[in-house]
């Protein structure tokens, strides 16, 4: 029954994908563009052409769609993890902004401020930093959770504002406290021996990718098969129901928060060391609502969130090739994708109808269960 | 008109429900005739709502046709329902709380002074339904602060406003107390006699259907079992005709004590004093002890304090005086986790609210509580999914949970199967005290006969009970001992195998009890 239900779902998605691909098609061609021609560009812009043992580590055009996958991956888990808990957060950007700008802040200064640190293995710091960038991104979650728990004050509204606080703020220490010599708006750079080794070069994917996976990993695991994801789920679904049944509803609500801020701060670091090496003005934090919407459609699935994130990293880094290749203009491009969301968005609705169509033609496929 | 035949007003004709996995309606076809009123009966799930909502243009049937006064429709939509004067209460009122009455019977039809709302406009209309039919209700009071029974009048003004000739009641007594309940049917044959109006009335209690309607129609398992003249038919009937079997509420077995009841009670109240959401006090000086074995009893006219008594003793509420034990450890302070581990479990008055958690699964909802348990859980963190739904599976079945399956939403179910899914948790704990509120509100009798054999046999195995209910009838059948409150206060104390009902009534009414009715003395409240 159980994988039935997923068969089904898997199958309608596909669908989905394909009518939305073809809709596209049809606009591709409205506009005197060969579709074909396109959706070819868009593949071979996202997984390059280098396939073979030798020459696969050059291949960047798949580097870039795992790095993008990646943001995505976290992001959307990020999301969903709140969302568990019956919060929503929208302040994924100000606390990857603070992990990010605590990652770059230690990155340089660790072993200055701390001497005692200075002898310590290079795994060590990445650790510390990696724990301090979370610990930021979990604080900064923090305040809103409470105030929701406490004061009834829409998370949504508080994280939204937030964010801008988080950015101004690290636009502030980027350009004062903290400025970098002679620099723009930008922080000192990270310790050499710090930077993560990327790979797949010139993309932007390099060893933080494994902890993104690790991360991942941790989360899904922890919201699907742990009974504190289940006491979350439980919470954030009907948290009077949870309290009867004798769970700490806001304690789980507030947790929920936490986690999804801590990964997004851990994530802000994971950019600093993985390819940005120093925090600055530039650092893009927009992929958050990317993820946001991956979550959405995904119907806060970890498991199909991490899927649907590969899908669209594909989009997201064929697009650019698409554009160079066929000359189809980037705007086209987001028309394509957005139509491919909404089918996957409706996917649900569509199903729906299909049963209820089926159910008429066919009522005695449909068992009476009432019998 | 008086020398044709009369044509129904309404025929529905080999109407068919499809949802997905469940046939709600089975080829019905049905007549109602105007200015009568027609009692639709059936269990949980036969298709009563469904049948009615298709009436009101909420489903589309999947075949069969609609006639509404000489018209035929394949579907008919909420609008031309309206349109066609249907009306329809339904069994979750669709009420604005922070609006007045004024402004909620107009909404939607809202009246204008040039691009303003007129709300004095309003309260006229108001005050002018109000006189018309005899409906007493407050319009400048937010709903919010009305008794159910006066919210549901509300509803009925409001689809008088909107001119409904034909008005679908849903489950209307489900919510009221019994003076409600004759309130109510005041009304219904006052708008049936002075305006013709037709009323279909949605129930499954059998002795409302019996005093108000001319018609009854029986469904089962979405078909139509029958239609009759209520002269012609008695309860046991109707009964047998919407199980398919003989059940009329009997006796239920009860074991005498086999030992005094133990020292120390099981939950043990002290002059609690307990405020509503209002911050008014709701409960003020309540005391009363339950022991175990026994099964003791709240009578009292709904808002009187019973719902803030439930939430104090289960942590649920704060407590604002007084002392609440449970097997002898004070709770004021503790939260319904810990009361829970203290051997407490709880029925809550509210399943949608309180009961369960309404899109989660039927598994998700049963296994909570014991989720940290083996086999549930490998060493409290790790959950296994295997164990929790084949438990789901076995409770369903113990439980008679009807569903497509256990991995089904709980939201999805019918009332009756939904408080299935509350009372199979909270009755397979282990636990040696049961707080149970309104446990068979919108059951059907099938379900109902079945809760009680289940709070008989906790009772027997020596559970101790706290049961509030707002119907007499299900207090007499269960109770061993049974305490009217009013106005959060107790007013009389008594044996159901020998008070007298009115003796009952007129405390639950806030009257004291006679010195020579007291069936024991009331020894708590001196605690």
């Amino acid at each position: 029954m159980k994988w039935k239900e997923r068969g089904i779902y898997l199958l309608s998605l596909l669908i989905s994908i394909v009518l939305g691909l073809g809709v596209g098609a049809l606009l591709m061609l409205a506009t005197g563009h060969d579709p074909i021609e396109g959706y070819t560009a868009m593949v071979n812009g996202a997984l390059g052409s280098k396939w073979d043992a030798d020459t696969i580590l050059k291949n960047s055009e798949l580097g870039n769609t795992l790095y993008r996958s990646t943001l995505l991956i976290i992001t959307g888990l990020a999301t969903a993890v709140a969302s568990d808990a019956g919060l929503f957060n929208v302040g994924g950007q100000g606390q990857m902004c603070l992990g990010a700008l605590v990652g770059a802040y230690l990155g340089a200064e660790l072993t200055t401020i701390l001497p005692f640190t200075a002898g310590w293995p290079v795994w060590l710091l990445i650790v510390v930093c990696f724990l301090a960038a979370t610990l930021a991104g979990a604080i900064y979650a923090l305040i809103p959770a409470l105030m929701k728990v406490r004061l009834n004050i829409s998370e949504v509204v508080s994280t939204i504002l937030l964010n801008s606080v988080a950015l101004t703020f690290c636009t502030y220490m980027s350009n004062g406290p903290l400025k970098a010599q002679g620099k723009g708006t930008q922080t000192a750079a990270i310790l050499k021996d710090l930077e993560f080794t990327r790979f797949f070069k010139p993309s932007n994917l390099s060893q933080a990718v494994f902890i993104a996976a690790g991360m991942a990993l941790v989360v899904w695991y922890l919201m699907s098969r742990t009974t504190f994801g289940y006491e979350m789920r439980m919470a954030g679904r009907n948290s009077r129901f949870a309290k009867f049944s004798g769970l700490k509803a806001s304690t789980l609500a507030v947790t929920g928060m936490v986690i999804s801020g801590a990964l997004c701060g851990a994530l802000g670091m994971l950019e600093v060391f993985g390819w940005k090496h120093r925090y600055a003005v530039d650092l893009s934090t927009d992929f958050y609502w990317d993820g946001m919407l991956v979550a959405m459609i995904m119907r806060y699935k970890p498991l199909g969130i991490i899927l649907m994130s590969f899908f669209f990293g594909i989009l997201k880094s064929g697009a650019i090739r698409m554009q160079s290749s066929t000359g189809i203009s980037p705007e086209l491009i987001q028309v394509i994708q957005a139509i491919i969301i909404f089918f996957m968005a409706a996917e649900q609705g569509m199903i729906l109808r299909f049963r209820t169509w089926r159910a008429r033609r066919h009522p005695q496929h449909e068992e009476v269960i009432s019998a | 008109m008086s020398n044709q035949p009369i044509q129904p007003i309404v025929e529905f004709s080999h109407i068919s429900m499809q949802f997905p996995g469940v046939l709600a309606n089975d080829d019905v076809s049905l007549s109602i005739m105007p200015g009568e009123v027609f009692a639709l009966v059936g269990e949980n799930g036969a298709g009563k709502s469904t049948l009615m909502n298709i009436l009101f243009g909420i489903n589309t049937p999947s075949a069969g046709t609609i006639t509404v006064k000489g018209k035929t429709y394949k579907s008919l939509t909420s609008a031309q329902a309206i349109g066609l004067g249907i009306g329809m209460v339904h069994q979750h009122f669709m009420l604005v709380p922070s609006f007045s009455v004024a402004q909620n019977i107009v909404l939607g039809d809202e009246p204008q002074r040039g691009i303003l709302y007129d709300l004095r406009e309003a309260k006229r209309i108001t005050e002018k339904l109000v006189a018309e039919y005899g409906l007493e209700v407050p319009p400048d009071e937010p709903v919010k602060n009305l008794s159910v029974g006066l919210q549901q009048r509300v509803e009925i003004l409001k689809t008088l406003h909107r001119g409904a000739e034909i008005l679908i009641l849903d489950e209307p007594t489900a919510v009221l107390t019994p003076q409600e309940t004759d309130e109510l049917f005041d009304v219904i044959r006052g708008i049936v006699r002075d305006r013709g109006m037709t009323v279909i009335i949605i129930t499954h209690k059998l002795g409302e259907v019996m005093a108000i309607s001319n018609r009854v129609g029986v469904l089962r398992h979405g078909r139509l079992a029958g239609v009759y003249e209520t002269a012609d038919v008695d309860e046991r009937k109707l009964a047998s005709l919407m199980v398919g079997k003989d059940v009329l509420l009997g006796l239920l077995e009860r074991n005498q004590r086999e030992q005094p009841i133990p020292e120390e009670p099981a939950i043990s109240v002290r002059n609690l004093t307990v405020r509503d959401n209002r911050g008014l006090e709701a409960v003020r000086g309540m005391s009363f002890d339950v022991h175990r074995g026994e099964i003791v009893g709240i009578a009292g006219v709904e808002g009187n304090g019973q719902s803030e008594l439930v939430e104090a003793v289960t942590g649920m509420r704060a407590i604002r005086d007084g002392e609440v034990y449970v097997f002898g450890k004070k709770i004021n302070r503790l939260s319904p986790g810990k009361i829970r581990k203290l051997g407490l479990s709880h029925v809550p008055e509210d399943r949608l609210a309180t009961g369960v958690a309404a899109q989660a699964d039927i598994t998700e909802n049963l296994v909570i509580g014991k989720h940290r348990r083996w086999p549930f859980s490998v060493l409290r963190v790790h959950m296994r999914g295997g164990p929790a739904r084949r438990y789901a599976r076995k409770l369903s079945g113990e439980f008679d949970i009807r569903s497509a399956g256990v991995g089904t939403e709980v939201g999805s179910l019918s009332g009756g199967n939904m408080q299935k899914v509350v009372v199979a948790r909270e009755f397979s704990f282990d636990t040696q005290a049961l707080v149970i509120a309104q446990p068979t509100r919108g059951v059907d009798i099938g379900a109902t006969d079945f809760f009680h054999q289940r709070i008989m046999d906790k009772r027997n195995q020596g559970c101790a009970i706290l049961l509030v209910s707002a119907d007499l009838d299900e207090l007499y059948r269960l109770s061993d001992r049974m305490l009217t409150v009013y106005e959060g206060r107790i007013t009389g104390e008594f044996d159901p195998a020998t008070a007298p009902r009115e003796e009952v009534g007129r405390c639950m009414m806030g009257a004291d009890q006679a010195q020579d009715s007291k069936t024991t003395v009331n020894e708590a409240s001196d605690g």
